[in-house]
C-alpha cells in the first residue's frame, strides 16, 4: 500500500489534523507565528460543514469555544504569548466544568510583546499555568510536522476521555518548518454522544447544567474526582522518546525545536567519543518522569537545553531525579541552540568548568 | 375568564432579595418560551452574577460562564447548536462594562440569540458598586460614596444607541414599575424570542429593574426612583426593529 506523504508547515499540520479528528469549533485572534492555523481554519472549515469564527480577541474567542465546548463540538482554538496569556481565564472555566477542548500554544520568545520568533519561554505558564485554581492540563510537544499532525489527532481523544484542556505546545520553527506527513484518516464527531453536553433538551428529561462540577457534585465529591483524574492523567499519560541512553555520560533533556538540534549533537558527539544521550519529553505535562528510571548508572549529569533565559523545564528533571545527579542548563535564549554549541558545552561540562545549575 | 398561572418552566425558588427585578425578568422569559412553544430545546445563558440563579429556577439547560462573557458564550452555542432557543440573562454590568465588547460583537456579527439585559444600574452580586455605564449622575454606591462625580467617572450612557448603530433585528428598553410597563417589556422579550424562532438576527432587550438591597430603598420606593429617575436617563422603547426585511 502506498503511503500518501504530504508537504506541510507545522500549523497547517496541525489544523488539518484538527479537521480530520472532527474538529468543527475554531475561534482565534491572529498573532505570529500561529497565524496560519486560523487562516487555514477560515479556509477548510466551512467545507467540513464546521464553525469558524475570528473573534473580536482571544478572551472573546474562547468564551465562544466554551460554549461550543459545552454543547460537545470538538472545539479548538490557537495562540502564541501575549495572546495565550488571554486564554487563561477560560482554561481555567473550562476546566472547572468539565469540558473538553484543544488549545495550540506556538511558543514566541520573550517578556511582553517579545519577539516573533521562536521561543521556549511558555514552558511554566503552559505546564503550571490555565488561570487560577486547581487542575492540569495535559500538554503535548511536537518535535516535527508528523508530530504536529499525528499529536493533534490524539489530543481530541484524550481531551475527551479526561474531559480536559489538552494544549499543543509548539514554537515558532516547529509550527514554521515545512516537512512531508502523512495525515491521519479523517473521522466524524457526534456532538450528541456524549451524556453531559447541552443539547437543549425538551421540558420531561433530566437537564445538563455547565458550570462547575463542584457546585452539582459537592465537594468532597469533587476534590475526589479531580484527584482521581489528574492522578490517572499522570500515570497513563507520560510520552516521551530516549535516543542513545545507553552508557550515555551526559544525559541531554529538550523538547520540541531544541530537541531536534540535541538529537543531532548526540549522533556527532558519540562519532568524536563523547558519549550523550537524550529523552525527549513529548508531554510535558506530565513530565515524562518514568524516562530517567531507566537512566544508566554511567550518567554523570543531565543537561536541559532550552530556549529561554533560565531553565524552567530544570525543575521537572531534578523532580524526576529526586536531584540525584548534577544538573546543567544550556539556555539560548532567543537563539535555536546549534550542534556545535550543545557539544561544546557538554565538553566544558565534563572537562569540569561548568557548574550545575542553581537558578530553579 | 383568563386563568393567572405560573409558567410551568419555572420549578424551583430563585436566590433573589425580595422586591427584585430579576425574578420578574426571568418569569417574563419563561412566559415568552412557553406562549411561542420553545420550551423543549432551549439553551441559556447567565452571568456569574444576580441572574446566576435563573439556572437553578427554570427547566432549561443553562451554562454559566466567565463574568461578562455571555454574548460571546452564547454566540459559541448558537453556531453549532443553530435550532436550539439560546439566550442570554445577564447584568449591566456584564453586559455593558467587563462585557461591552462581548455585548457589541454579537450584534456586529447579528447572530440570532436572544439578550436581555437588566439595568439595575449598579453591580448587584458583589454587593452594590459603581455601574460606569449605568449608575446615574450623583447616586451613591459602595464605590462612589459621595455620589457619581462626572468630572471622575464620566456619564452614564445609553448603550442602546451604541447598538443601534449595528444593523441589529432589535432593540428596545422597558421597565417594570407598573404593569402597563411590564405589559410592554413582555411584549419586547417575545418579540426576541420570536425574532429568534425566525433566524431574523440579534435581538437585545433591556430591562430597568430595581436592586433595592444595594440601593437600599425599600422595594415601591425602588420603583419609584426608576419612574422618577431612571427612565429620564435611559427611556424607554424600541430602538431599532428592523422588521421582516429579510
Ligand atoms: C473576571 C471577574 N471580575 C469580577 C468578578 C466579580 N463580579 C461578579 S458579578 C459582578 C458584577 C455584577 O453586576 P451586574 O453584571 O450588573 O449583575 P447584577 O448582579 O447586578 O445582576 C462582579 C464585579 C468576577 N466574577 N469575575
Ligand atoms: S442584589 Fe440586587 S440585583 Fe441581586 S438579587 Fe438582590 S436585589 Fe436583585
Amino acid at each position: 500500500m502506498s503511503v500518501d506523504y504530504v508537504l506541510m508547515k507545522g500549523n497547517e499540520a496541525i489544523a488539518e489534523a484538527a479537521l480530520r479528528a472532527g474538529c468543527r469549533f475554531y475561534a482565534g485572534y491572529p498573532i505570529t507565528p500561529q497565524s496560519e492555523i486560523l487562516e487555514y481554519m477560515s479556509v477548510h472549515m466551512a467545507k467540513r460543514g464546521g464553525v469558524f469564527i475570528q473573534g473580536e480577541n482571544e478572551i472573546a474567542s474562547m468564551s465562544m469555544l466554551f460554549g461550543a465546548a459545552a454543547c460537545g463540538a470538538r472545539c479548538m482554538s490557537s495562540s502564541s504569548g501575549p495572546g495565550f496569556d488571554l486564554k487563561q481565564e477560560e482554561i481555567s472555566y473550562l476546566s472547572a466544568a468539565g469540558l473538553p477542548a484543544v488549545l495550540v500554544n506556538a511558543m514566541r520568545y520573550g517578556l511582553g510583546d517579545g519577539e516573533i520568533t521562536a521561543g521556549q519561554d511558555s514552558y511554566w505558564v503552559s505546564t503550571r499555568g490555565g488561570g487560577h485554581g486547581d487542575k492540569r492540563l495535559l500538554v503535548l510537544a511536537p518535535a516535527s510536522v508528523q508530530e504536529c499532525a499525528d499529536l493533534t489527532y490524539l489530543a481530541f481523544d484524550l481531551a475527551e476521555k479526561y474531559r480536559n484542556v489538552v494544549e499543543i505546545l509548539s514554537d515558532g520553527a516547529i509550527c514554521q518548518m515545512i516537512e512531508k506527513c502523512v495525515l491521519p484518516e479523517p473521522r466524524e464527531h457526534d456532538m450528541n454522544k456524549f451524556d453531559w453536553a447541552l443539547t437543549g433538551k425538551p421540558r420531561e428529561a433530566r437537564k445538563n447544567k455547565a458550570y462547575n462540577l463542584s457546585y452539582y457534585m459537592g465537594y468532597e465529591a469533587y476534590d475526589r474526582y479531580m484527584r482521581e483524574k489528574i492522578e490517572s492523567m499522570f500515570e497513563n499519560e507520560q510520552r516521551w522518546e530516549e535516543f542513545m541512553l545507553e552508557d550515555a555520560e551526559l544525559v541531554l533533556v529538550a523538547y520540541g525545536i531544541s530537541s531536534r538540534a540535541c538529537r543531532s549533537a548526540v549522533r556527532q558527539a558519540r562519532r568524536d567519543g563523547m558519549k550523550l544521550g537524550l529523552i525527549r519529553p513529548i508531554s510535558v505535562w506530565p513530565f515524562p518522569r518514568r524516562a530517567f528510571a531507566g537512566v544508566p548508572d554511567s550518567v554523570r549529569g543531565y543537561v536541559s537545553v532550552e530556549m529561554s533565559i533560565t531553565t524552567q523545564m530544570g525543575e521537572d528533571i531534578q523532580l524526576a531525579t529526586e536531584f540525584s545527579k548534577p544538573l546543567y542548563a544550556y539556555l539560548t535564549s532567543k537563539e535555536i541552540p546549534t550542534v556545535e554549541g550543545i557539544i561544546a558545552y557538554c565538553q566544558e561540562i565534563l572537562a569540569g568548568n561548568i557548574k550545575p545549575t542553581e537558578v530553579l | 375568564m383568563p386563568v393567572f398561572r405560573k409558567p410551568e418552566s419555572i420549578i424551583n425558588t430563585a436566590g433573589y432579595c425580595g422586591g427584585c427585578g430579576h425574578g420578574v425578568i426571568q418569569r417574563l422569559i419563561a412566559e415568552s418560551i412557553e406562549e411561542l412553544g420553545l420550551q423543549d430545546h432551549v439553551i441559556g445563558c447567565v452571568d456569574i452574577a444576580c441572574s446566576f440563579w435563573s439556572q437553578d429556577a427554570l427547566n432549561f439547560e443553562f451554562i454559566a460562564g466567565p463574568h461578562g462573557r455571555c454574548a460571546a458564550v452564547a454566540t459559541g452555542i448558537k453556531k453549532v447548536r443553530p435550532d436550539a432557543t439560546v439566550y442570554v440573562h445577564a447584568g449591566d454590568g456584564c453586559s455593558y462594562v467587563i462585557g461591552l465588547s462581548e455585548t457589541i460583537y454579537a450584534a456586529i456579527r447579528d447572530v440570532p440569540i436572544t439578550m436581555v439585559v437588566v439595568n439595575n444600574g449598579i453591580f448587584g452580586m458583589t454587593g452594590g458598586q459603581l455601574n460606569l455605564a449605568t449608575t446615574l449622575i450623583g447616586d451613591k454606591t459602595l464605590s462612589s460614596k459621595a455620589g457619581r462625580d462626572p468630572k471622575t467617572m464620566g456619564h452614564p450612557v445609553d448603550m442602546l444607541k451604541t447598538i443601534a448603530n449595528c444593523d441589529v433585528a432589535f432593540a428596545a428598553r422597558g421597565a417594570l414599575y407598573d404593569v402597563k410597563h411590564i405589559d410592554e417589556t413582555k411584549r419586547y422579550i417575545k418579540k426576541g424570542f420570536q425574532n429568534q424562532v425566525e433566524n431574523r438576527g440579534f435581538s437585545i432587550i433591556e430591562v430597568l429593574s430595581p436592586c433595592p438591597t444595594n440601593w437600599k430603598l425599600s422595594p415601591v420606593d425602588a420603583m419609584a426612583k426608576i419612574k422618577n429617575e431612571t427612565e429620564k436617563v435611559f427611556p424607554v422603547g424600541v430602538y431599532v426593529d428592523r422588521g421582516g426585511k429579510d
